[in-house]
């Protein structure tokens, strides 16, 4: 129960919707939701939704072993790289289920970035041909 | 002609086959907030405290410190201009712990607390990295303080002696000296086998730079750094300059030399570590200053030692400097600071206005470990004239008020007067130490009673020429041999004989 004096942090009020939704069924979610806003209603925190919405996504993922990732490649990448590259996170993060968010970015030349969690893997040619330079700089 | 070509060629090869593609997994977080130079970072899970960390962007990349690590960001400073820094900002940990480049070449250079040159002389080329924050050297390592710093000062090097490993407090108001006698600290040891460190906190460039010229023109340079981090510098670097100065000072100490470093001043440190805790949203204790404020201070001044022969033999001596405010020493961070040193040396304003100067308060200032340290003839006429000094005092407090006075008093108020005379020097002037112990044996005995005060400084100044031209021999003998009989004749002769001369 929030109290009257105490405003309730976005974290917290995730944390609420993650723990009340564990376990029951597409019905019972659909009914806990629309109290949930009630409740935002209620407390006058409907500007916080954003916020909101972004850490129960971050809570959901940790919770369900989901992890988001994002690919940049210079060109369009085919099936069979695209699922080595799966099997690749799925053996580095351990996770159940991963979500692929593919980019395309010429300015790269080749090779691939890939991002998961907080870290980046520079796989591309355009960060090797600047370590070169440097490194023959130096 | 294509003999070059091909050896640059070569060498283009060569370094394309060395250069080997390091692609490990990096991690990287995103700036949430950056307000005056400290900066919450979302992301960063592996990153570890002190750790330094990239902000890139266009123009260059800037380095930054953690302080901070909470449940859902961390807390970074930021060592350079933070300007170029937006929200949003990509930021990769590198994996290291703050550290300097050390070596050699950073004899002779001013540098800032990231080892960058700023005296416009070129780039300093080192292999090396220090940590800037290292635990102190343990029990094992350490041995007592027995050799002596020469600070060519004589109030100094008689009634404060410091030894070399020493940590001593020079305290006192804004313009009194305390800079003056750290100068004259570092010119005296041409010769001595030492290598010194100036770090300057939050001082005027200007002050630096007269230091420098200074330093220039006695020769001091040569075996003397200054790390300066300016009034107009962020509080970040004045925060890590004392701790960069110091992984210096152990660069030079793990080759078994001798360090005298000098923190020019640790009160404007400690405002500085108060301004980033504040902004951190770190409590405040007393003064507004964080809870480890103690700390801060006691961590740095620790790493200052003397180790023994198996572990090198070299040592750190430290001089830190706090200023007063119209001669408060029991405020927060002069007591913190006194309580940490192994002595210090107060300077008093009301000597320095009646032209006392260096103005050093000898009853209040105190050296717990440096009297071991000081050579023999040394300790033998420094105990006689302490004993003086200390009954001037009080009779010179008692005889302002009766004119009468007993033929005993007289005598030792005279002296006294003399005394005070000695311990008068002008700046940039040290004396060495035999030329001290024959100034203060000519004094306890009695040689200059004859002399009027007015002219006391003139027949010290004669008597040091004289001895040097007529004395090399007794001079040497003060510092190497014993303190005995036969050498107290010498010294007697030659003061005898020069003032014949007079």
């Amino acid at each position: 129960m929030p109290n009257n004096f105490m405003k309730v942090l976005p974290k917290e009020y995730a944390i609420g919707l993650i723990e009340s939704i564990k376990g029951k069924n597409d019905n019972e979610i659909k009914k806990i939701t629309d109290n949930f806003v009630d409740l935002l209603i209620k407390n006058n925190d409907l500007s916080k939704s954003e916020n909101i919405s972004r850490i129960f996504s971050s809570l959901w993922n940790k919770e369900n072993k989901i992890v988001e990732s994002e690919i940049i490649t210079a060109k369009k990448i085919d099936g069979d790289s695209l699922a080595s590259l799966k099997n690749f996170l799925t053996n580095k993060t351990g996770a159940k289920k991963i979500t692929i968010n593919e980019r395309i970015d010429k300015n790269i030349i080749g090779g691939t970035i890939i991002k998961y969690n907080d870290k980046v893997l520079d796989k591309s040619l355009k960060t090797k041909i600047k370590k070169l330079s440097d490194s023959i700089k130096s | 002609m294509s003999n070059t070509k091909d050896f640059i060629i070569e060498q283009i090869k060569s370094r394309i086959s060395e250069y080997k593609a390091d692609t490990a997994v990096k991690n990287t977080g995103k700036v949430i907030s950056i307000s005056d130079g400290i900066v919450k970072i979302s992301g960063l899970s592996a990153v570890a405290m002190s750790e330094m960390v990239e902000f890139k962007n266009k123009v260059k990349t800037v380095y930054g410190v953690i302080l901070n690590l909470e449940e859902d960001n961390v807390g970074a400073i930021v060592l350079g201009d933070y300007i170029d820094i937006k929200e949003g900002d990509e930021v990769t940990a590198s994996g290291k712990i703050l550290a300097v480049p050390v070596g050699d070449s950073m004899i002779g250079r001013v540098i800032n607390p990231i080892g960058e040159e700023i005296d416009g002389k070129g780039k300093i080329e080192t292999d090396k990295y220090y940590p800037i924050e290292k635990i102190a050297p343990g029990v094992i390592k350490r041995q007592s303080v027995n050799e002596p710093v020469q600070t060519g000062i004589k109030a100094i090097d008689a009634m404060i002696p410091i030894g070399r490993g020493q940590r001593e407090l020079i305290i006192g108001d804004r313009q009194i000296g305390k800079t003056a006698i750290a100068i004259d600290a570092i010119i005296n040891q041409k010769g001595q086998n030492m290598k010194c460190i100036y770090v300057a906190i939050g001082q005027k460039k200007s002050k630096v730079a007269s230091i420098v010229s200074k330093l220039e023109k006695y020769g001091a340079m040569d075996y003397t750094t200054i790390i300066l981090a300016s009034a107009s510098d962020p509080a970040s670097l004045l925060y890590i300059a004392p701790y960069s100065g110091t992984a210096l000072a152990e660069y030079f100490l793990d080759k078994g030399e001798d360090v005298l470093i000098v923190y020019d001043d640790l009160s404007k440190h400690a405002v500085a570590y108060r301004e980033i805790s504040l902004l951190l949203r770190r409590p405040p204790g007393r003064e507004a200053y964080p809870g480890d404020v103690f700390y801060l201070h006691s961590r740095l001044l620790e790493r200052a030692c003397r180790l023994n022969k198996d572990c090198g033999g070299g040592s750190i001596t430290a001089l830190p400097i706090i200023e007063t405010q119209s001669g408060d020493v029991s405020a927060y961070i002069p007591t913190n600071v006194i309580s940490i040193t192994d002595g210090q040396i107060y300077l008093e304003p009301d000597m320095f206005y009646k032209g006392n100067r260096p103005a050093v308060n000898a009853g209040l200032s105190v050296s717990r470990v440096g009297s071991s340290a000081q050579i023999k003839a040394m300790k033998k006429v420094a105990g006689k004239m302490r004993l003086e000094a200390a009954q001037y005092r009080e009779l010179a407090a008692f005889a302002q008020f009766g004119s009468d006075l007993d033929q005993e008093t007289k005598v030792k108020l005279e002296r006294g007067k003399r005394l005070n005379e000695i311990l008068k020097q002008d700046q940039y002037s040290p004396i060495s130490v035999a030329g001290q112990v024959l100034v203060f044996y000519a004094l306890i005995n009695g040689f200059i009673d004859d002399v009027a005060v007015e002219n006391v400084v003139m027949f010290e100044k004669g008597l040091l020429k004289y001895a040097e031209m007529a004395g090399k021999k007794v001079l040497e003998e003060i510092v190497e041999s014993e303190f005995n009989e036969d050498l107290e004749n010498k010294m007697k002769a030659l003061i005898s004989d020069y003032k014949t001369t007079l």
